[in-house]
């Protein structure tokens, strides 16, 4: 049936609900008879605009970077055309000043991925197997009230316990453990530090729902088949939430690669990460943006590799579990 | 499961929870300190520095400009990810998997190279830095949020409602606005205020495309570079109390709605 089988006689209309109005005026049937008349048409109205959005908005951002990274410079002087060049990526491998915040980088946010996954593992676990079913959402959504604050006043929360006046320092003289203070800031600990107290969340979210689909009988089963606590954990619990220890680490890592104000306010010389090298590019005269946009291509196509790799390795890893 | 391995499971949860709550905790009491010098001893307490902030102009439009910008690229984000959602719904078309590694794509975009791609594009749009290139980097930014939320809604509605409409005379369009969007409607409120607060919240796409007017994220970042004040303290706090409220309501109605 289609909609003109049922359009009332004219002299109805004005009694009608507002949508029979909308659908029954004749620019709607106009729009309808020409936008929706045949499957082909109605998924282009569908199709259409969405696929321009990512295009354009999605993708185009990092094309125009790509290509700017390839410009001997940009943004372009008057009158003269940039030229092709691949300078400023073998910039980034000739000159050791840009090598080190990369490698600082990429170990940083690999060992903080695996110190949250750690630290974080037991949190979720207890939660999604200890706590009573109706309790869970109350004790997820304790954890969760410091994480909507926001990325700047969590910082900042965090400078005052890690000042020389802050609260870990104060504790350990209150003790009497030191008689001067710590100083714990712009060093790479208080980096660490930070970001962990900034990406933990992302790794509990993903690890407790891996976890609650477990079914409790599972482990019971392994029991009775005489498995010890830990066996039935490295056998059972642990395959089985890969998923969320796969997703939890992909976020926090591609996370932790991209912070840029906690090195800002927590780190001194010693500690530039890559973030800041690119971002230097940026505040600086803008001809040395194609050399930012190139060093940013390659921490993007080193930071998605890397988790690539690492997914891979998950799935074949549960794959070998089946067996 | 054995005692000490529960034992060593609860440790692990207050202890996590501890670390998480008490870096907030301080900022709050300090809030309340009655002296300009941030750290303990607490010797007094006062409640002015709330009314310093709230006099302070700056804070004032800040806060009023994140706010702004908030809505207007929220309203943004919620057409285009549900309209992605609801296109990446159908089963199966011609270059589904693209359209999908493609909505998704801001998410795993590193904060940073996010920020400088958006600052290399808007130069190519001829758009200046300031506002309108703020909501726009916020505004794609939230599209794969929004468009997972909506989407897994969208997974559990059944077929037949809209068929049903369609029988009754309703083409697609009428039947996407009387009867899908009813149903998405718990995803797209939760939606709507995780995308506000992700936009509220952002930090480094404002800094990188803004001009001189600061978003509040950003003008408590230049004030932090420059030193503590208890002023922050007592912003912190009030934005700290709304945004966790916010989040948690909208968490909620998000989770019930997957049970229910």
């Amino acid at each position: 049936m289609s909609l003109s089988d049922t359009t009332p006689p004219p002299g109805d209309r004005n009694d009608m609900p507002f949508w029979g109005r909308v659908a029954t005026s004749p620019s709607y049937r106009r729009f309808s008879d020409a936008m929706l008349s045949s499957p082909g048409r109605q998924f282009a109205m569908l199709a259409v605009i969405p696929i321009l959005w990512v295009l354009l908005t999605h993708l185009g951002p990092l094309l125009q970077m790509f290509r700017v990274s390839l410009l001997d410079a940009y943004p372009p002087t008057r009158d003269i055309a940039p030229q092709f060049t691949t300078e400023h990526y073998g910039l980034f491998f000739k000159d050791q000043l840009f090598f080190a915040p990369f490698m600082r980088t990429l170990v940083f946010s690999l060992s903080l991925t695996l110190i949250t996954l750690v630290v974080v593992y037991p949190v979720a676990y207890f939660l999604a197997r200890h706590v009573k079913r109706n309790n869970q959402l109350l004790f997820l959504m304790l954890l969760l009230i410091p994480f909507w604050a926001g990325e700047i006043i969590r910082s900042y929360a965090m400078m005052l316990m890690l000042g020389n006046n802050g609260a870990i320092n104060l504790a350990l003289r209150a003790v009497g453990l030191i008689d001067r203070p710590i100083p714990f800031m712009y060093t790479n600990f208080a980096v660490s530090f930070a970001i962990i107290y900034l990406t933990a969340l992302y790794m509990l979210l993903p690890l407790y729902s891996a976890l609650e689909k477990i079914p409790q009988s599972f482990s019971e089963a392994a029991a009775d088949l005489g498995a010890g606590p830990l066996k039935r954990f490295w056998r059972v619990t642990l395959p089985l939430s890969l998923d969320g220890v796969a997703s939890g680490c992909t976020l926090v890592f591609l996370i932790s690669t991209g912070i840029y104000a906690v090195p800002v306010l927590f780190g001194g010389p010693s500690t530039t990460t890559f973030a800041e090298t690119i971002a230097g590019f940026f505040h600086v005269a803008g001809d040395r943006w194609p050399t930012g946009a190139a060093f940013s291509i390659i921490m993007l196509i080193t930071a998605l590799t890397i988790t690539m790799v690492f997914n891979r390795l998950i799935k074949m890893l549960q794959k070998e579990k089946h067996r | 499961m054995t005692r000490h391995t529960r034992l060593f499971m609860s440790m692990a949860y207050w202890g996590f929870a501890i670390y998480l709550f008490l870096p907030i905790t301080i900022m709050i009491a300090m809030s309340f300190k009655d002296s300009k010098f941030i750290g303990f001893p607490i010797r007094s307490w006062t409640t002015d520095w709330y009314g310093q902030a709230i006099a302070n102009g700056e804070f004032v439009s800040a806060t009023g400009y994140s706010l702004l910008v908030a809505v207007v690229s929220t309203a943004i984000s919620m057409v285009m990810g549900t309209w992605l959602a609801v296109l990446l719904a159908r089963k199966s078309f011609w270059g589904r998997g693209v359209v999908f590694a493609l909505t998704m794509l801001p998410a795993v975009v590193p904060g940073i190279i996010s920020a400088i791609s958006f600052r290399i594009y808007i130069r190519l749009i001829e758009l200046d830095p300031g506002m309108v290139a703020i909501i726009f980097g916020h505004a794609v930014h939230n599209v794969p949020f929004v468009a997972l939320v909506v989407g897994a809604r969208l997974g559990t509605m059944p077929r037949s409602h809209t068929e049903a409409a369609q029988d009754l005379g309703a083409d697609p369009l009428i039947a996407f606005l009387r009867v899908t969007v009813p149903y998405l409607k718990p995803a797209m409120v939760g939606g709507a205020v995780f995308s506000l607060l992700l936009s509220f919240d952002d930090f480094v796409r404002s800094f990188f495309l803004g001009s001189y007017e600061p978003t509040l994220p950003v003008l408590l970042f230049s004030k932090l570079r420059s030193g503590m004040s208890p002023e922050i303290n007592a912003i912190s706090t009030l934005v700290l109390i709304v945004t966790a409220i916010l989040g948690l309501w909208a968490e909620r109605s998000m989770r019930r709605m997957n049970k229910g």
